[in-house]
């Protein structure tokens, strides 16, 4: 874990600037430990408002060169005043922080994404590409748009299969992520990471509950000090006999077992 | 420790609290610093002047369900809901880490009445390595999580004198903003023989989602600190300072060593620091170095001299 003042190397607009998608690389020596899944916790101003730092997952690690890259989405304060920074500028990050993705030594890894869920997964789809493990990525977004400019070349550089579904058919199959996979033929064993929205990630978890896959899903919450002392951003999770308990979704997590994770929780 | 620039003379960072003694006046502050492991590869523990350990009770407790946080304008809103491993899991998983800590280690015990609190300052005494029970009387995030007694003066003499009796370590009475005089809670505090008062926990807020049209926080109400909440605790500060003779420990809002010289002229021995180490886990270290260079840019030879400055006669 370190904490350094980061130079950007490049920040620039993905795709159509209406989507709001930007792609963040920084000189960072966190580089050298950064895991997939990981994320880091990035001060964006060096004011106080917004006060907390922000958590981005790392969508790209170049160790040679020691940068990591990040993609983002503009969406609220925070992620505007980011925006802003310019190449040569420093930024404060503290990381590589939390508990990735499991690594497969062998077999099929489904990736499963829903919208921007697809960034934290280009790190796992890269580590597993490299070990030569068949990598599929089943990937649901609004429509084509979206997907050109969230990064779908990225994707199609690792030379992996990569099947999507647009809610309006503007591309790949018309539905949802889940319209993918009641669709796909599926290998006898496999492992499954999957980041999304909540609602998606649990129908995920559902789908292969009949598999012997282990299921891995990467959690998001509302966090403070995303090194597991403030208690912010916890999830809930269930044992095997049903014995309830906080997970830190930034310590414990983000990424956990889908079967350990209480879906519906609200307590 | 690093020399001044100067080099002409040292300061003595030491500061004592009636019966507590810290290597430094800057300590972390309850729930903000986890049981004292997790900052640890950033910020070397051994330069703290001590750490408050997340508040404990009796039970273990699961909390309140998220969203747990909400950012407002140089403040964060939290609604944890106390949760925690308990009183026995913490004896038998944490305190044997806690003790190994290089610093004063200071517990925080949260209950929902006097016989929590008893049960629990029964367990915590000068054996358990620990420098300090923290008394938290203040919680605003559980309902009659404490803040009964620290919103009704005989309340709170009372549930801190019960926890005087039962341990033999240096007891803090922590107090709520929340209050319509803070001096009264700090008189009743001191009556109930608390050896040290700290002070402010959160204020109670809370911020509305205007899309969802809906309370951002899970749990409705929060509790406010950071900067916003600073010019607050400074002016508690000054006031419980100079009506109560025991020693406090100011917190709200600390990011810089500006803000923490501004508690020590207002009247506090030490200062805690917490939701300032999410926004720079550094914090702790910049501020001791700062109050040092403070210290010896105004020819002052013990930290301990600044306390109450604003407003004594010289």
């Amino acid at each position: 874990m370190l904490l350094e003042d980061a130079k950007i190397v490049a920040h620039e607009i993905m795709g159509d600037p209406e989507s709001g998608m930007r792609r963040l690389v920084l000189r960072s020596e966190i580089a050298a430990e950064a895991l997939p899944g990981q994320f880091v916790q990035l001060k964006v101003s060096t004011g106080l408002d917004p006060l907390l730092r922000r958590p981005i997952s790392i969508a790209g690690v170049d160790q040679d060169k020691k940068e990591i890259t990040l993609l983002y989405r503009l969406k609220g304060k925070g992620t505007k005043m980011l925006a802003q920074a310019k190449i040569g500028n420093v930024l404060n990050l503290l990381g590589p922080l939390g508990h990735g993705f499991t690594v497969p030594q062998n077999g099929t890894l489904y990736l499963v994404a829903g919208g921007i869920g697809a960034f934290p997964l280009l790190p796992l789809a890269q580590e597993a590409v490299k070990k030569g493990l068949e990598v599929c990525l089943c990937w649901g977004g609004e429509n084509q748009g979206f997907f050109e400019s969230a990064g779908l070349h990225l994707w199609q550089a690792l030379g992996i299969d990569i099947q999507v579904s647009t809610m309006d058919g503007s591309m790949g199959i018309r539905g949802n992520v889940l319209d993918i996979l009641n669709n796909y033929e599926f290998a006898k064993t496999a492992q499954v990471a999957v980041c999304g929205p909540m609602v998606m990630m649990a129908a995920v978890n559902e789908f292969f509950v009949k598999t012997d896959f282990v299921v891995e899903a990467s959690l998001e919450e509302r966090m403070g000090c995303g090194v597991g002392a403030c208690l912010g951003c916890v999830c809930t999770l269930q044992d095997e006999q049903g014995k309830l308990r906080r997970g830190k979704v930034c310590k414990d997590g983000p990424v956990f077992k889908a079967k350990e994770v209480v879906w519906n929780a609200a307590l | 420790m690093q020399p001044s620039k100067s080099a002409l003379k040292t300061v003595n960072t030491e500061v004592k609290l009636g019966p507590l003694t810290l290597r430094n006046p800057v300590i972390t502050a309850s729930g903000t610093y986890g049981f004292g492991e997790e900052y640890a590869p950033l910020c070397p523990v051994e330069r703290l002047g001590g750490i408050t350990l997340k508040g404990i009770t009796p039970e273990p407790r699961l909390g309140n369900p998220v969203p747990r946080l909400a950012e407002t304008p140089s403040g964060l809103l939290n609604s944890v809901g106390l949760e925690n491993p308990g009183l026995k899991e913490f004896m038998t998983t944490y305190l044997p880490k806690v003790r190994k800590l290089p610093t004063a280690a200071i517990a925080n015990i949260s209950g929902f009445c006097v016989e929590d609190y008893i049960h629990m300052a029964r367990s915590l005494r000068k054996e358990s390595g620990l420098a300090a029970i923290e008394v938290n009387i203040s919680c605003p995030n559980v309902k009659h999580g404490g803040m009964h007694f620290g919103t009704d003066p005989a309340s709170a003499e009372q549930v801190i004198a019960a926890v005087k009796a039962e341990t033999d370590l240096p007891v803090i009475a922590k107090l709520s903003p929340n209050v319509t005089s803070i001096v009264a809670m700090a008189q009743a505090a001191a009556r109930g023989g608390a050896d040290i008062i700290s002070l402010i926990n959160t204020l109670l807020g809370m911020s509305i989602d205007i899309e969802k049209q809906r309370p951002v926080l899970a749990n409705v109400m929060g509790g406010l600190s950071g900067p916003a909440v600073r010019p607050v605790a400074v002016r508690m500060v000054w006031e419980v300072a100079q009506a109560v003779g025991i020693p406090i420990i100011g917190m709200g809002g600390i990011l810089s060593w500006e803000d923490a010289v501004e508690f020590l002229l207002a009247g506090a021995s030490a200062v805690s620091i917490g939701t300032g180490n999410f926004v720079n886990p550094l914090a702790p270290l910049r501020v001791i170095e700062g109050i040092e260079e403070y210290c010896l840019r105004h020819g002052v030879s013990a930290v301990s001299e600044l306390t109450g400055l604003a407003w004594k006669e010289n």
